[in-house]
């Protein structure tokens, strides 16, 4: 009973970390139609903001407010420079994101070296749940990404910004004939995304080696998660992440993690062949 | 109100519009005519900045706007209404109204309301799916969509298509108090010949990419032949 206790905790902690990765995912995608391959890279950018931040003498909550705001930022230049000058043209998108993740990750390796880096665990005590000794720091983690889901889904369902931001993903053209500023509101989803990722890097930070492949070990799960879970509907990722990351932490308890990993491409490849456009697509209509 | 100057336009590897010249005068409704894939719809979709202007001058209420983008074009006062209504038809009526206001400056606190009053049947409607209304609703949906964002100009593209005839009828008739309450000006492109001559005062043909006449809705009523000449197939 508390090992599945703790087990349901160790896999609502991935599973949360990764609906944050794969939450800016699909409002970039679904907004603009841009797979954005550098997305992990914002996460990387986001932990590094912390490790640069702690090698400045600050520390870690200041990193951990800093590091959305930084992230956010350079996805706000990203896209300036790099993403509306292609979003039309879906593969070069690709292209052009996964140029740009080669980039931000070598330029992390000439600024902070290849090795990798720890960041102080602000929270280092534990607390007893069923007898069993639990981090506290993680329990922090899951509060902070129900926060930011719950935030964001405000964002989008309850607000103008929200109402306009889902009439140009159902239809671009006509939300702009009513007036709505559609390049404005790329930018602002744009950066909104890139601070989700940085905010992601930098509180999962203390718990994971800070190096420059850190981003990729977020961003396949994301992906799959989407996959799973379906692109058309914010509650796409948050199924996605739920089947993925709770098939993941299982499958490692009772195996492997490469057992784990068979399983879930497995269970990915089965959920897209029967419901093609993910669990929301079939739950949410669309 | 609105003026179009030698209006070139169209697609990649097909230029639609070869040159229009138009006049709308400010107040009342003016239509336009023509046989199918004249270039009536790219004319529409070029005046509100979806179709990228080639050459020519489209200038409303004295100033410019060819070439800016279809949101600035929305927010000087240009509504567009397009042929198969285009509503969000996973958005609820209410929503697909406040939609028509959150782009407007000073809009997204606005209330719908206004709406309700010409359109009663969507007041009833507001908190339901706008894809599950019918065909009739969904054009009175679209229409207010575009008139609560209070604009001066209102372009409709073909609001009788696919709409039993009697409803066809009542939508008319709540444009043509809209348009007289609050001095609204219509642009209105339609097949129906009967509602183009109960509504509009003034008719442009066009043809090729050209407008080649005009003519008072009068005069068309009591000459059946001039529409003859540049509707029949």
């Amino acid at each position: 009973m508390e090992q599945l206790f703790i087990l349901t905790l160790d896999a609502s902690n991935f599973i949360l970390a990764i609906v944050l990765v794969a939450m800016g995912l699909v409002i970039i995608f679904g907004l603009m139609n841009v797979i954005n391959m550098a997305h992990g890279e914002l996460f990387l950018l986001g932990a590094y903001t912390v490790v640069l931040v702690e090698r400045a003498g600050g520390h870690f909550w200041f990193g951990l407010l800093l590091a959305p705001l930084v992230v956010g930022l350079v996805g706000l230049v990203v896209e300036e420079l790099v993403v509306r000058h292609v979003y039309h043209r879906f593969l070069d998108t690709i292209l052009a994101t996964w140029g740009l993740s080669i980039a931000i990750k070598q330029a992390v390796v000439i600024a902070f070296g290849p090795a990798s880096h720890t960041v102080t665990n602000p929270i280092a005590t534990s607390i007893e749940i069923f007898g069993t000794p639990y981090p506290v720091y993680r329990l922090f983690i899951m509060a902070v990404a129900l926060l930011v889901i719950a935030v964001t889904f405000w964002l989008f369902f309850r607000t103008a910004f929200g109402l306009a931001a889902r009439g140009v993903i159902a239809n671009r053209d006509m939300a702009a004939c009513l007036g709505i500023n559609t390049r404005r509101l790329d930018r602002a989803t744009f950066a909104y995304g890139a601070a989700l990722a940085g905010l992601a890097g930098a509180v999962m930070a203390p718990i994971m080696s800070v190096d420059p492949q850190m981003g990729l070990g977020f961003l396949i799960p994301a992906f799959l998660a989407i996959l799973v879970g379906g692109a058309g509907h914010l509650a796409g990722p948050l199924l996605g992440a739920a089947a993925i990351g709770g098939t993941d932490t299982l499958a490692a308890n009772l195996w492997s993690p490469v057992v784990a990993q068979i399983v879930v491409f497995t269970m990915a490849i089965v959920v897209i062949r029967l419901f093609p456009r993910g669990l929301a697509g079939r739950w949410f209509g669309r | 109100m609105l003026t179009v100057q030698g209006l070139e336009a169209g697609y990649r590897g097909s230029r639609v519009l070869n040159g229009i010249d138009l006049e709308v005068a400010e107040g009342g409704i003016a239509a336009l005519l023509g046989r199918n894939g004249m270039g009536k719809t790219t004319l529409m979709r070029a005046l509100m900045g979806l179709v990228p202007v080639a050459a020519g001058r489209i200038v409303f209420q004295g100033r410019d706007i060819a070439g800016l983008r279809p949101y600035a074009i929305s927010n000087l006062g240009i509504a567009y209404v397009p042929q198969g209504r285009e509503i969000f038809a996973d958005f609820t009526v209410e929503e697909n109204l406040k939609l028509g206001l959150v782009g407007k400056p000073g809009g997204a606190g606005t209330d719908p309301a206004s709406a309700y009053r010409h359109f009663p049947i969507l007041a009833e409607r507001r908190g339901q799916k706008a894809g599950t209304l019918s065909g009739g609703q969904q054009q009175q949906l679209a229409i207010a969509r575009a008139l609560v964002g209070r604009p001066r100009l209102l372009l409709l593209d073909e609001p009788s298509e696919g709409i039993q005839p009697s409803i066809v009828l009542q939508i008319a008739e709540i444009l043509r108090r809209v348009a007289a309450e609050d001095g609204l000006t219509v642009l209105l492109v339609e097949q129906n010949v009967e509602i183009v001559l109960s509504l509009a005062a003034d008719c442009a043909f066009i043809e090729k990419g050209r407008v080649v006449a005009r003519h008072a809705a009068a005069e068309l009523a009591r000459d059946r032949d001039i529409l003859h000449r540049y509707l029949a197939v």
